[in-house]
Protein backbone atom coordinates (compact mmCIF):
# COMPACT_ATOMS: atom_id res chain seq x y z
CA UNK A 1 0.00 0.00 0.00
CA UNK A 2 1.27 3.48 -0.78
CA UNK A 3 0.85 6.52 1.42
CA UNK A 4 -1.57 7.95 -1.15
CA UNK A 5 -3.79 4.88 -1.04
CA UNK A 6 -3.75 4.93 2.73
CA UNK A 7 -4.71 8.60 2.87
CA UNK A 8 -7.47 8.10 0.29
CA UNK A 9 -9.31 5.64 2.47
CA UNK A 10 -8.18 6.37 6.01
CA UNK A 11 -7.89 10.12 6.35
CA UNK A 12 -11.61 10.77 6.82
CA UNK A 13 -12.14 8.08 9.50
CA UNK A 14 -9.02 9.28 11.33
CA UNK A 15 -10.30 12.83 11.29
CA UNK A 16 -13.65 11.71 12.67
CA UNK A 17 -11.83 9.77 15.37
CA UNK A 18 -9.79 12.87 16.23
CA UNK A 19 -12.95 14.95 16.49
CA UNK A 20 -14.33 12.47 19.02
CA UNK A 21 -11.08 12.58 20.98
CA UNK A 22 -10.67 16.32 21.08
CA UNK A 23 -14.26 17.46 20.78
CA UNK A 24 -13.10 20.27 18.53
CA UNK A 25 -12.71 20.33 14.73
CA UNK A 26 -9.65 22.62 14.77
CA UNK A 27 -7.80 20.58 17.33
CA UNK A 28 -8.75 17.46 15.42
CA UNK A 29 -7.30 18.91 12.21
CA UNK A 30 -4.07 19.83 13.94
CA UNK A 31 -3.80 16.45 15.60
CA UNK A 32 -4.37 14.57 12.35
CA UNK A 33 -2.07 16.88 10.43
CA UNK A 34 0.81 16.38 12.84
CA UNK A 35 0.31 12.63 12.88
CA UNK A 36 -0.06 12.24 9.12
CA UNK A 37 3.03 14.32 8.39
CA UNK A 38 4.99 11.87 10.48
CA UNK A 39 3.21 8.98 8.77
CA UNK A 40 4.19 10.32 5.37
CA UNK A 41 7.82 10.89 6.35
CA UNK A 42 8.11 7.42 7.86
CA UNK A 43 5.82 5.63 5.46
CA UNK A 44 8.08 2.63 4.92
CA UNK A 45 8.05 1.83 8.61
CA UNK A 46 4.30 2.35 8.85
CA UNK A 47 3.64 0.13 5.84
CA UNK A 48 5.69 -2.67 7.39
CA UNK A 49 3.33 -2.88 10.37
CA UNK A 50 0.87 -5.79 10.52
CA UNK A 51 -1.95 -3.30 10.32
CA UNK A 52 -0.88 0.16 9.17
CA UNK A 53 -4.31 1.43 10.08
CA UNK A 54 -3.96 0.40 13.70
CA UNK A 55 -0.35 1.58 13.80
CA UNK A 56 -1.41 5.07 12.73
CA UNK A 57 -4.32 5.10 15.11
CA UNK A 58 -1.88 4.28 17.88
CA UNK A 59 0.41 7.13 16.76
CA UNK A 60 -2.49 9.55 16.75
CA UNK A 61 -3.79 8.40 20.12
CA UNK A 62 -0.36 8.72 21.72
CA UNK A 63 0.01 12.14 20.21
CA UNK A 64 -3.33 13.12 21.70
CA UNK A 65 -2.51 11.73 25.13
CA UNK A 66 1.07 12.98 25.31
CA UNK A 67 1.02 16.30 23.59
CA UNK A 68 1.97 18.91 26.11
CA UNK A 69 -0.20 21.87 26.69
CA UNK A 70 1.12 24.78 24.75
CA UNK A 71 1.73 22.87 21.59
CA UNK A 72 -1.34 22.14 19.56
CA UNK A 73 -3.86 23.17 22.15
CA UNK A 74 -2.62 26.73 22.34
CA UNK A 75 -2.17 27.07 18.61
CA UNK A 76 -5.79 26.23 18.17
CA UNK A 77 -6.96 28.71 20.75
CA UNK A 78 -4.89 31.49 19.21
CA UNK A 79 -6.48 30.95 15.88
CA UNK A 80 -9.32 33.26 16.93
CA UNK A 81 -12.59 33.41 15.05
CA UNK A 82 -14.53 30.21 14.79
CA UNK A 83 -14.62 28.80 11.30
CA UNK A 84 -17.89 29.85 9.66
CA UNK A 85 -17.98 26.77 7.49
CA UNK A 86 -18.39 24.56 10.53
CA UNK A 87 -21.97 23.58 11.17
CA UNK A 88 -23.07 25.14 14.42
CA UNK A 89 -24.96 22.88 16.71
CA UNK A 90 -28.09 24.90 17.33
CA UNK A 91 -30.78 22.77 18.75
CA UNK A 92 -33.05 24.75 20.97
CA UNK A 93 -34.90 21.85 22.40
CA UNK A 94 -34.09 21.48 26.06
CA UNK A 95 -33.69 17.74 25.63
CA UNK A 96 -30.94 18.35 23.11
CA UNK A 97 -29.13 20.63 25.53
CA UNK A 98 -29.35 17.92 28.14
CA UNK A 99 -28.08 15.35 25.78
CA UNK A 100 -25.18 17.52 24.77
CA UNK A 101 -24.10 17.87 28.33
CA UNK A 102 -22.60 14.42 28.11
CA UNK A 103 -20.42 15.71 25.28
CA UNK A 104 -19.14 18.61 27.34
CA UNK A 105 -18.56 16.39 30.36
CA UNK A 106 -16.32 14.24 28.22
CA UNK A 107 -13.83 17.08 28.08
CA UNK A 108 -13.34 16.90 31.84
CA UNK A 109 -12.12 13.30 31.69
CA UNK A 110 -8.43 12.48 31.63
CA UNK A 111 -7.38 12.06 28.00
CA UNK A 112 -6.55 8.40 28.34
CA UNK A 113 -10.02 7.65 29.72
CA UNK A 114 -11.68 9.64 26.97
CA UNK A 115 -9.66 7.78 24.35
CA UNK A 116 -10.79 4.47 25.84
CA UNK A 117 -14.44 5.57 25.70
CA UNK A 118 -14.14 6.72 22.08
CA UNK A 119 -12.47 3.50 21.05
CA UNK A 120 -15.15 1.35 22.65
CA UNK A 121 -18.34 3.35 22.11
CA UNK A 122 -17.57 5.13 18.86
CA UNK A 123 -15.10 2.86 17.08
CA UNK A 124 -16.69 -0.29 18.58
CA UNK A 125 -13.33 -1.96 19.00
CA UNK A 126 -12.89 -5.03 21.23
CA UNK A 127 -11.04 -4.38 24.48
CA UNK A 128 -7.98 -6.27 23.32
CA UNK A 129 -7.51 -3.91 20.39
CA UNK A 130 -8.11 -0.90 22.60
CA UNK A 131 -5.40 -2.21 24.90
CA UNK A 132 -3.07 -2.51 21.92
CA UNK A 133 -3.74 1.04 20.82
CA UNK A 134 -3.37 2.50 24.29
CA UNK A 135 -0.34 0.33 25.00
CA UNK A 136 -1.72 -1.14 28.24
CA UNK A 137 -3.26 -4.33 29.58
CA UNK A 138 -6.86 -5.31 28.84
CA UNK A 139 -7.65 -5.02 32.55
CA UNK A 140 -6.40 -1.44 32.54
CA UNK A 141 -8.69 -0.64 29.63
CA UNK A 142 -11.69 -2.04 31.46
CA UNK A 143 -10.91 -0.22 34.69
CA UNK A 144 -10.34 3.12 33.00
CA UNK A 145 -13.60 2.78 31.07
CA UNK A 146 -15.54 1.93 34.20
CA UNK A 147 -13.90 4.81 36.04
CA UNK A 148 -14.81 7.17 33.19
CA UNK A 149 -18.40 5.95 33.16
CA UNK A 150 -18.60 6.37 36.91
CA UNK A 151 -17.47 9.99 36.59
CA UNK A 152 -20.06 10.64 33.89
CA UNK A 153 -22.80 9.02 35.98
CA UNK A 154 -22.00 11.29 38.91
CA UNK A 155 -22.43 14.30 36.63
CA UNK A 156 -25.73 12.85 35.44
CA UNK A 157 -27.04 12.60 38.97
CA UNK A 158 -25.96 16.10 39.85
CA UNK A 159 -27.42 17.61 36.70
CA UNK B 1 -28.19 3.85 29.88
CA UNK B 2 -25.20 6.10 29.87
CA UNK B 3 -23.41 3.91 27.34
CA UNK B 4 -26.20 4.43 24.83
CA UNK B 5 -26.23 8.17 25.47
CA UNK B 6 -22.51 8.17 24.88
CA UNK B 7 -22.83 6.36 21.57
CA UNK B 8 -25.56 8.76 20.51
CA UNK B 9 -23.48 11.78 21.51
CA UNK B 10 -20.55 10.60 19.41
CA UNK B 11 -22.70 9.98 16.35
CA UNK B 12 -24.48 13.30 16.78
CA UNK B 13 -21.17 15.14 16.65
CA UNK B 14 -19.92 13.44 13.51
CA UNK B 15 -20.99 16.46 11.42
CA UNK B 16 -18.33 18.49 13.25
CA UNK B 17 -15.75 16.64 11.18
CA UNK B 18 -14.19 19.04 8.67
CA UNK B 19 -13.57 18.03 5.06
CA UNK B 20 -10.34 16.27 4.33
CA UNK B 21 -9.31 18.09 1.13
CA UNK B 22 -7.55 21.14 2.60
CA UNK B 23 -6.12 19.03 5.41
CA UNK B 24 -4.55 16.60 2.99
CA UNK B 25 -2.94 19.42 1.03
CA UNK B 26 -1.61 20.93 4.26
CA UNK B 27 -0.14 17.57 5.28
CA UNK B 28 1.64 17.22 1.94
CA UNK B 29 3.05 20.75 2.13
CA UNK B 30 4.30 20.34 5.67
CA UNK B 31 5.78 16.93 4.96
CA UNK B 32 7.65 18.31 1.95
CA UNK B 33 9.10 21.12 4.04
CA UNK B 34 10.21 18.78 6.76
CA UNK B 35 11.65 16.32 4.27
CA UNK B 36 13.80 19.07 2.76
CA UNK B 37 14.94 20.20 6.18
CA UNK B 38 15.73 16.63 7.18
CA UNK B 39 17.72 16.02 4.02
CA UNK B 40 19.75 19.13 4.66
CA UNK B 41 20.38 18.02 8.19
CA UNK B 42 21.37 14.54 7.13
CA UNK B 43 23.71 15.89 4.50
CA UNK B 44 25.41 17.99 7.11
CA UNK B 45 25.54 15.00 9.42
CA UNK B 46 27.02 12.69 6.83
CA UNK B 47 29.62 15.28 5.96
CA UNK B 48 30.55 15.51 9.59
CA UNK B 49 30.75 11.75 9.78
CA UNK B 50 32.91 11.59 6.73
CA UNK B 51 35.29 14.15 8.09
CA UNK B 52 35.31 12.59 11.52
CA UNK B 53 36.09 9.25 10.00
CA UNK B 54 39.25 10.82 8.74
CA UNK B 55 39.71 12.74 11.89
CA UNK B 56 38.45 16.13 10.93
CA UNK B 57 35.06 16.31 12.36
CA UNK B 58 33.50 18.67 14.72
CA UNK B 59 32.40 22.27 14.59
CA UNK B 60 34.19 23.41 17.68
CA UNK B 61 37.56 24.45 16.30
CA UNK B 62 37.94 27.80 14.75
CA UNK B 63 39.63 27.84 11.35
CA UNK B 64 41.32 31.20 11.62
CA UNK B 65 43.87 30.45 14.30
CA UNK B 66 47.33 31.70 13.38
CA UNK B 67 49.73 28.96 12.41
CA UNK B 68 52.13 28.14 15.19
CA UNK B 69 54.12 25.16 13.98
CA UNK B 70 57.17 25.98 11.90
CA UNK B 71 56.22 23.33 9.36
CA UNK B 72 52.73 24.78 8.96
CA UNK B 73 53.18 28.08 7.31
CA UNK B 74 54.05 28.88 3.76
CA UNK B 75 53.59 25.39 2.43
CA UNK B 76 52.47 25.60 -1.19
CA UNK B 77 48.99 24.25 -1.68
CA UNK B 78 49.55 21.89 -4.56
CA UNK B 79 52.72 19.98 -4.06
CA UNK B 80 52.91 16.29 -4.90
CA UNK B 81 51.02 14.13 -2.43
CA UNK B 82 52.56 13.80 0.96
CA UNK B 83 51.57 11.98 4.09
CA UNK B 84 48.84 13.51 6.22
CA UNK B 85 48.37 13.30 9.95
CA UNK B 86 45.06 14.16 11.52
CA UNK B 87 44.55 14.39 15.25
CA UNK B 88 41.22 13.27 16.69
CA UNK B 89 40.50 13.86 20.36
CA UNK B 90 37.65 12.22 22.20
CA UNK B 91 36.76 14.38 25.16
CA UNK B 92 34.90 13.22 28.22
CA UNK B 93 32.25 15.23 29.95
CA UNK B 94 31.62 18.42 28.00
CA UNK B 95 28.29 19.93 28.83
CA UNK B 96 27.90 17.37 31.56
CA UNK B 97 28.35 17.59 35.29
CA UNK B 98 30.99 17.29 36.48
CA UNK B 99 32.90 18.43 33.41
CA UNK B 100 36.02 16.28 33.33
CA UNK B 101 37.57 17.77 30.21
CA UNK B 102 40.11 15.02 29.82
CA UNK B 103 40.97 13.86 26.33
CA UNK B 104 40.74 10.15 27.01
CA UNK B 105 40.90 9.09 23.39
CA UNK B 106 43.81 10.44 21.41
CA UNK B 107 43.80 9.07 17.90
CA UNK B 108 46.20 10.02 15.17
CA UNK B 109 44.94 9.22 11.69
CA UNK B 110 47.84 8.76 9.33
CA UNK B 111 47.29 8.78 5.58
CA UNK B 112 50.47 7.77 3.76
CA UNK B 113 51.70 9.61 0.69
CA UNK B 114 50.86 6.63 -1.52
CA UNK B 115 47.25 6.85 -0.23
CA UNK B 116 47.20 3.09 0.27
CA UNK B 117 44.97 3.09 3.35
CA UNK B 118 44.39 4.99 6.58
CA UNK B 119 46.24 4.07 9.77
CA UNK B 120 44.54 4.67 13.11
CA UNK B 121 47.16 5.17 15.79
CA UNK B 122 46.01 5.31 19.40
CA UNK B 123 48.20 7.26 21.78
CA UNK B 124 47.55 5.97 25.30
CA UNK B 125 45.99 8.53 27.58
CA UNK B 126 48.20 7.38 30.44
CA UNK B 127 51.39 8.03 28.52
CA UNK B 128 53.87 10.26 30.33
CA UNK B 129 54.60 13.33 28.29
CA UNK B 130 56.07 16.75 28.78
CA UNK B 131 53.29 19.34 28.78
CA UNK B 132 54.28 22.99 28.38
CA UNK B 133 53.14 24.92 31.41
CA UNK B 134 52.52 21.79 33.47
CA UNK B 135 55.60 19.59 33.38
CA UNK B 136 55.58 15.82 33.15
CA UNK B 137 52.07 14.43 33.27
CA UNK B 138 49.71 12.09 31.49
CA UNK B 139 48.77 12.78 27.91
CA UNK B 140 45.08 13.14 28.69
CA UNK B 141 45.78 16.06 31.01
CA UNK B 142 47.22 18.18 28.19
CA UNK B 143 43.72 18.94 26.99
CA UNK B 144 42.60 19.77 30.51
CA UNK B 145 45.60 22.06 31.04
CA UNK B 146 45.01 23.88 27.78
CA UNK B 147 41.25 24.13 28.08
CA UNK B 148 41.42 25.76 31.50
CA UNK B 149 38.76 26.40 34.09
CA UNK B 150 36.08 27.23 34.95
CA UNK B 151 34.85 27.59 31.37
CA UNK B 152 36.94 25.17 29.37
CA UNK B 153 37.91 26.23 25.89
CA UNK B 154 37.95 23.38 23.38
CA UNK B 155 40.22 25.27 21.00
CA UNK B 156 42.85 25.90 23.64
CA UNK B 157 42.66 22.31 24.86
CA UNK B 158 43.12 21.06 21.33
CA UNK B 159 46.02 23.42 20.65
CA UNK B 160 48.02 22.31 23.63
CA UNK B 161 47.36 18.63 22.95
CA UNK B 162 48.44 19.10 19.36
CA UNK B 163 51.71 20.64 20.48
CA UNK B 164 52.33 17.78 22.87
CA UNK B 165 51.53 15.18 20.22
CA UNK B 166 53.73 16.90 17.65
CA UNK B 167 56.61 17.00 20.15
CA UNK B 168 56.08 13.39 21.09
CA UNK B 169 55.74 11.90 17.64
CA UNK B 170 57.83 14.29 15.61
CA UNK B 171 55.16 14.47 12.91
CA UNK B 172 53.36 17.51 11.63
CA UNK B 173 49.67 17.54 12.54
CA UNK B 174 47.86 18.74 9.43
CA UNK B 175 44.36 18.93 10.77
CA UNK B 176 42.31 17.79 13.68
CA UNK B 177 39.13 17.92 15.66
CA UNK B 178 37.66 17.46 19.06
CA UNK B 179 34.80 15.05 19.46
CA UNK B 180 32.49 15.32 22.45
CA UNK B 181 29.97 12.70 23.49
CA UNK B 182 27.22 14.79 21.94
CA UNK B 183 29.17 15.02 18.68
CA UNK B 184 29.78 11.30 18.65
CA UNK B 185 26.10 10.64 19.20
CA UNK B 186 25.11 13.05 16.44
CA UNK B 187 27.51 11.60 13.91
CA UNK B 188 26.37 8.07 14.66
CA UNK B 189 22.74 9.03 14.26
CA UNK B 190 23.48 10.89 11.05
CA UNK B 191 24.76 7.74 9.38
CA UNK B 192 21.95 5.73 10.92
CA UNK B 193 24.15 3.65 13.18
CA UNK B 194 27.65 2.25 13.04
CA UNK B 195 28.61 -1.40 12.97
CA UNK B 196 31.25 -2.35 15.53
CA UNK B 197 32.79 -5.81 15.75
CA UNK B 198 33.95 -6.82 19.21
CA UNK B 199 36.21 -9.79 19.93
CA UNK B 200 34.72 -10.19 23.42
CA UNK B 201 31.57 -9.28 25.25
CA UNK B 202 31.61 -5.83 26.88
CA UNK B 203 29.40 -4.97 29.82
CA UNK B 204 28.70 -1.34 30.49
CA UNK B 205 29.82 0.12 33.78
CA UNK B 206 27.52 3.08 33.30
CA UNK B 207 24.33 1.48 32.00
CA UNK B 208 22.83 -1.99 31.89
CA UNK B 209 23.89 -2.44 28.30
CA UNK B 210 25.77 -5.55 27.27
CA UNK B 211 27.63 -5.52 23.98
CA UNK B 212 27.92 -9.13 22.81
CA UNK B 213 31.01 -10.45 21.06
CA UNK B 214 30.74 -10.14 17.30
CA UNK B 215 29.41 -7.48 14.97
CA UNK B 216 26.56 -5.23 15.96
CA UNK B 217 25.08 -1.99 14.78
CA UNK B 218 25.19 0.70 17.45
CA UNK B 219 22.99 3.76 17.63
CA UNK B 220 24.21 7.08 19.00
CA UNK B 221 23.66 6.35 22.67
CA UNK B 222 25.13 2.87 22.44
CA UNK B 223 28.24 4.20 20.68
CA UNK B 224 28.85 6.73 23.40
CA UNK B 225 28.25 4.05 26.01
CA UNK B 226 30.72 1.65 24.40
CA UNK B 227 33.45 4.22 23.96
CA UNK B 228 33.17 5.23 27.60
CA UNK B 229 33.86 1.71 28.85
CA UNK B 230 37.19 1.08 30.49
CA UNK B 231 36.72 -0.43 33.93
CA UNK B 232 35.41 -3.87 33.02
CA UNK B 233 37.81 -4.29 30.14
CA UNK B 234 40.75 -6.63 30.81
CA UNK B 235 43.25 -4.20 29.38
CA UNK B 236 41.51 -1.04 30.58
CA UNK B 237 42.21 2.09 28.62
CA UNK B 238 44.11 0.21 25.90
CA UNK B 239 41.08 -1.93 25.21
CA UNK B 240 38.99 1.19 25.08
CA UNK B 241 41.40 2.65 22.52
CA UNK B 242 40.95 -0.51 20.44
CA UNK B 243 37.19 -0.13 20.66
CA UNK B 244 37.51 3.46 19.49
CA UNK B 245 39.44 2.20 16.47
CA UNK B 246 36.75 -0.42 15.81
CA UNK B 247 34.16 2.32 15.94
CA UNK B 248 36.06 4.55 13.53
CA UNK B 249 36.60 1.56 11.24
CA UNK B 250 32.86 0.89 11.27
CA UNK B 251 32.10 4.55 10.68
CA UNK B 252 34.36 4.60 7.63
CA UNK B 253 32.70 1.46 6.28
CA UNK B 254 29.32 3.06 6.84
CA UNK B 255 30.23 6.27 5.05
CA UNK B 256 31.70 4.29 2.17
CA UNK B 257 28.61 2.08 2.14
CA UNK B 258 26.50 5.18 1.68
CA UNK B 259 28.49 5.85 -1.44
CA UNK B 260 29.85 9.17 -0.31
CA UNK B 261 33.50 8.63 -1.04
CA UNK B 262 33.17 7.28 -4.55
CA UNK B 263 30.65 9.70 -5.93
CA UNK B 264 32.26 13.08 -6.62
CA UNK B 265 28.94 14.80 -7.18
CA UNK B 266 27.53 13.55 -3.92
CA UNK B 267 30.75 14.39 -2.14
CA UNK B 268 30.76 17.95 -3.43
CA UNK B 269 27.11 18.41 -2.55
CA UNK B 270 27.67 17.09 0.93
CA UNK B 271 30.67 19.24 1.54
CA UNK B 272 28.83 22.39 0.69
CA UNK B 273 25.96 21.40 2.98
CA UNK B 274 27.15 22.27 6.47
CA UNK B 275 28.29 25.79 5.63
CA UNK B 276 29.00 27.78 8.73
CA UNK B 277 28.21 24.83 10.94
CA UNK B 278 31.56 23.31 10.20
CA UNK B 279 34.87 24.65 11.36
CA UNK B 280 37.91 22.55 11.85
CA UNK B 281 41.56 22.95 12.53
CA UNK B 282 42.72 23.44 8.98
CA UNK B 283 45.41 26.04 9.11
CA UNK B 284 47.92 23.48 7.90
CA UNK B 285 45.71 22.28 5.10
CA UNK B 286 42.51 23.71 3.74
CA UNK B 287 39.51 21.52 4.33
CA UNK B 288 38.76 21.15 0.66
CA UNK B 289 42.26 19.85 -0.01
CA UNK B 290 41.93 17.41 2.79
CA UNK B 291 38.68 16.03 1.52
CA UNK B 292 40.07 15.78 -1.97
CA UNK B 293 42.29 13.09 -0.50
CA UNK B 294 39.36 10.82 0.19
CA UNK B 295 38.71 9.55 -3.33
CA UNK B 296 42.44 8.99 -3.70
CA UNK B 297 42.45 6.35 -1.00
CA UNK B 298 42.99 2.91 -2.49
CA UNK B 299 41.48 1.16 0.48
CA UNK B 300 39.42 2.52 3.29
CA UNK B 301 40.05 -0.49 5.52
CA UNK B 302 42.02 1.11 8.30
CA UNK B 303 44.94 -0.47 10.12
CA UNK B 304 44.58 -0.14 13.88
CA UNK B 305 47.79 0.44 15.81
CA UNK B 306 48.83 1.60 19.25
CA UNK B 307 51.95 3.44 20.20
CA UNK B 308 54.23 0.74 21.69
CA UNK B 309 54.67 1.39 25.38
CA UNK B 310 57.36 0.05 27.64
CA UNK B 311 57.43 -2.01 30.83
CA UNK B 312 55.46 -0.62 33.78
CA UNK B 313 56.95 2.27 35.71
CA UNK B 314 56.97 2.81 39.50
CA UNK B 315 53.63 4.50 39.15
CA UNK B 316 51.37 1.75 37.82
CA UNK B 317 48.91 4.24 36.35
CA UNK B 318 51.46 5.75 33.99
CA UNK B 319 52.96 4.45 30.80
CA UNK B 320 56.22 5.25 29.03
CA UNK B 321 57.19 4.90 25.44
CA UNK B 322 58.88 1.55 24.74
CA UNK B 323 62.54 2.59 24.39
CA UNK B 324 63.19 0.33 21.39
CA UNK B 325 59.89 -0.53 19.73
CA UNK B 326 58.40 2.88 20.43
CA UNK B 327 61.28 4.75 18.85
CA UNK B 328 61.27 2.46 15.83
CA UNK B 329 57.54 2.94 15.42
CA UNK B 330 57.76 6.73 15.60
CA UNK B 331 60.63 6.74 13.12
CA UNK B 332 58.53 4.65 10.72
CA UNK B 333 55.61 7.03 11.21
CA UNK B 334 57.56 10.21 10.55
CA UNK B 335 59.34 8.66 7.56
CA UNK B 336 56.04 7.35 6.19
CA UNK B 337 57.09 3.70 6.32
CA UNK B 338 54.25 2.29 8.39
CA UNK B 339 53.32 -0.36 5.82
CA UNK B 340 56.78 -1.83 6.16
CA UNK B 341 56.68 -1.59 9.95
CA UNK B 342 53.32 -3.35 10.06
CA UNK B 343 54.64 -6.13 7.83
CA UNK B 344 57.45 -6.66 10.34
CA UNK B 345 55.18 -6.46 13.38
CA UNK B 346 51.90 -8.07 12.40
CA UNK B 347 51.18 -8.87 16.06
CA UNK B 348 50.94 -5.16 16.75
CA UNK B 349 47.91 -4.72 14.53
CA UNK B 350 44.59 -4.40 16.27
CA UNK B 351 41.92 -6.06 14.11
CA UNK B 352 39.23 -3.46 13.70
CA UNK B 353 36.76 -5.85 12.24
Amino acid sequence: MTYEEFADTRLAPLLRYAVMLTGDPHQAQDLVQETMVRVQLNWRRVARADSPERYVRRMLTNQYIDWRRGSWVRRVLLRGEPDASMPALTDHAQSAVDRDQIWSWLSRLPRRQRAALVLRYYEDLPDIEIADILGCAVGTVRSSISRALATLRTEYVEA
Amino acid sequence: MIEDDLRAAFVRHEPLTPSTGPLRAAIDRLAATRRRRRQRFQAAGVTLALLAALGVGVPQLRPDRPADGPAMSGRPADVPPEALNILLLGVDGFGEQPPYRLADSVLLVHIPADRSRPYLISLPRDLEVSIPGRGIDKLNSAFFTGAGEPRPDLDAGYDLTRRVVADLTGVRVDAGAVLTFAGLRRITEAVDGVEVCLPKKVESWHTRRTFPAGCQRLDGDASVDLLRQRRYLPDGASDRDRNAQRYVGGLIRRVVGQDVLTNPVRLAALLSAPGKGLAVDDDGLPLTKLVAVLPELKSVDPVGLSLPVGPPTDDATRLRLDPKQGRAFLAALSEDRLAQWVAQHPERVNPVR
